[in-house]
């Protein structure tokens, strides 16, 4: 009984917290909302993907295509079927969405099967060639629209932010549920060593197919909100650049974890649009900027490799290079202001927000290979811990 | 009754014949040496027993079964589990769940409720983990069950998979030069690990080892390999005096 109470609390607690984004986004703005659509959308996209490349270790980097075959589905079907079946609203779109879901499951099964003969790079090629594939075909097929794109019909246009965020903690909860069972083990087990995992009775390529089956149709799920909330979609609005970057969120978050892949999302796709109102920035202090970074990444790097001791000082040393740092930046802005040449020139930030945005992730990876979170995932011992609280680690952790 | 029975077994990799016409019977309840110098196709007469290879010719059964081609892990599900020689472990996952990677081939709930985590998929977890741990109990490993296995030392590590092994429940024991890299201590500790093996936990076990003393003082029964061809078979007091056996790997009488 308790079971229950506490399982439809939670469910009634994510439906309520969804809710209450939505009329929050929607008072700020169409850009915002828009913007809150979105970042549930690549959430959903980093933690589906996590759990094909972290969880399962196949490295997938066609997510995108996934996506696509999800958009374009729900599309379709939406333009061509869904006058007839006499739903509106919520329940149309989710109908949609399980639509683009099944549509993209059913691809992923295609990519799975050679999955099962391929490791590491060569499914890596696999998986991009499967990408391109996939648009190509659309770019070039009438009834999709071709490369002019597909105008979803204005009626099936659902500006539903809550449902996006349902999907993506709904993913996060299916990702977590397996990992927290023992179903999740012969998961990692195959990313570990697949001889083994055959050997101890783990059937390789079912548990291959599931990751992939399960991982695009989330993927799917995504696509099929993304056609119904643009009510447009075309072939350039899946480049392979997007697979990387779902990928890169995947990496950067700590390959495995999903703590880490659904910050990631979040925060990488955010980043990018923060940095469009950046004010333009003199040379002086551009160049002070560049100078103060290398070096304050320099010391913590320094820092990292060669200070053993205590967490706590540890993590006071680099607060101190950070607080060093901007007074680097300072000073020598200060300094370059008598540089004629460096003081006049104007530069406008927001042209560079790729490069800013790109030299992140660099620093990121020199500093922390395996990302943010590493393996670890968030739970409250962890956090009763960070606070100084002694919990025993009791809780099977990958 | 015989457990496991090679009928001629033979493997052939393009011109190289790694395993030819190999033949013994192994009953239940028996402790049984694989031995041969290096390069004589004995962990290749593993791959085959275990579905890693098919052999080309010849028949594997298994409690009367015919078991060459089946894949791995049907064969595990059979009842032959296996360790490996270069240790093969899950090295990320910890020692604990290592060892429940072996158990969940008893698993009866369904992915579905591990997804929406109900409480049958909890229960069993919760069962697996509980398994898992009075195994590590009886290799002396429980004290580091939330250690990550790629932590543990080696002697550990081996122990780790014979554990894992276990929890298949096996009818058959495949044991892949178990006491490789031990010291004489470690091997004694072993020595006694396997026999408690076979006598507490009923298993058979068969075992490819390179320690000769280990080997004698362990095994019932021997088959010696050398170049792909079986050379002799018989109790330990019989390959200690075989004149061919001593020719083709001990060198001397041990």
């Amino acid at each position: 009984m308790k079971f229950f109470a506490v399982r439809a609390g939670s469910i009634a607690l994510a439906v309520a917290a969804c809710f209450a984004l939505q009329s929050f986004a929607v008072g700020k703005g169409d850009l915002f909302f828009r913007l809150v659509f979105l970042a549930g959308l690549y959430v959903t996209l980093a933690v589906s993907l996590n759990l094909i490349n972290g969880i399962t270790g196949q490295f997938s980097i066609g997510h995108a295509a996934f996506y696509m075959v999800g958009a374009y589905g729900a599309g379709y079907m939406a333009n061509n079927y869904a006058g007839s079946w006499g739903l509106k609203g919520p329940l149309l779109m989710l109908v949609l969405l399980l639509i683009g879901a099944v549509v993209a499951a059913v691809a992923g099964l295609v990519v799975g099967l050679p999955s099962l003969r391929l490791r590491g790079d060569y499914l890596a090629v696999v998986t991009l060639g499967f990408g391109e594939i996939i648009r190509i075909f659309v770019q070039n097929s009438p009834p999709l629209g071709g490369a002019y794109g597909l105008t979803v019909d204005a009626q099936f246009k659902f500006k539903y932010v809550w449902m996006v965020w349902l999907l993506a903690i709904l993913c996060i909860a299916v990702c977590r549920n397996l990992l927290k069972s023992a179903h999740g083990l012969p998961f990692l087990a195959v990313r570990e060593d697949e001889i083994a995992s055959s050997a101890m009775g783990v059937n390789v390529t079912r548990v291959k197919v599931t990751a992939f089956v399960i991982g695009s149709a989330f993927a799917g799920a995504a696509g099929a909100m993304l056609a119904n909330f643009d009510g447009f979609i075309s072939p350039t609005s899946f480049p392979m650049e997007l697979s990387f970057t779902i990928l890169t969120m995947v990496v950067l978050g700590g390959t495995g974890s999903i703590t880490g892949s659904a910050l990631a999302g979040g925060v990488l796709f955010y980043i990018p649009e923060y940095l469009r109102d950046l004010k333009p920035v003199s040379g002086s202090s551009l160049v002070a900027a560049v100078i103060a970074v290398i070096a304050a990444v320099y010391v913590v790097k320094r820092i990292a490799d060669h200070y053993h001791g205590d967490k706590g000082k540890r993590a006071a040393l680099y607060l101190g290079t950070i607080i060093a740092g901007v007074a680097l930046q300072m000073i020598l802005a200060a300094v370059f202001k008598n540089v004629p040449s460096l003081a006049n020139a104007n530069f406008e930030a927001s042209k560079l927000r790729m490069v800013i945005f790109s030299s992140t992730l660099i620093i990121l990876m020199l500093l922390r290979p395996q990302g943010v979170f590493a393996h670890h995932e968030f739970s409250w011992s962890w956090v009763q811990r960070l606070f100084g609280k002694k919990v025993p680690t009791t809780a099977v952790s990958v | 009754m015989s457990l496991l029975h090679l009928d001629k077994a033979t493997i052939k990799f393009g011109g190289l014949i790694a395993v030819n016409e190999v033949s013994f019977e192994i009953k239940t309840g028996q402790l049984f040496g694989l031995i041969g110098p290096n390069g004589a196709g004995k962990t290749t007469c593993f791959n085959l027993i275990t579905g890693v290879y098919k052999p080309t010719s010849g028949s594997i059964k298994f409690e009367g079964r015919e078991i060459s081609g089946t894949p791995p892990n049907k064969i595990a599900h059979l009842g032959i589990a296996r360790t490996f020689q270069n240790i093969r472990l899950f090295g990320a996952l910890s020692v604990l769940e290592n060892v429940v990677v072996g158990g969940f081939l008893r698993h009866r709930t369904g992915l579905g409720s591990a997804i929406a985590y109900l409480p049958p998929a909890i229960k069993e977890t919760e069962e697996l983990k509980q398994d898992a741990m009075r195994l590590l109990e009886v290799v002396d490993l429980a004290h580091v069950a939330n250690v990550r296995s790629r932590d543990l030392s080696y002697g550990m590590q081996r122990r780790l998979e014979i554990a894992r092994a276990m929890a298949t429940q096996p009818k058959l024991l495949l044991l892949d030069e178990p006491a490789a890299g031990m010291n004489p201590q470690e091997k004694m500790d072993l020595t006694g690990t396997v026999r408690r093996i076979r006598d507490e936990h009923d298993k058979t076990v068969l075992l490819i080892e390179h320690d000769m003393r280990f080997v004698m003082e362990l095994c019932e029964n021997i088959v010696v390999l050398d170049h792909g061809e079986e050379i002799a078979q018989g109790p330990p007091s019989e390959i200690r005096n075989d004149p061919k056996v001593i020719e083709a790997y001990l060198g001397e009488a041990v």
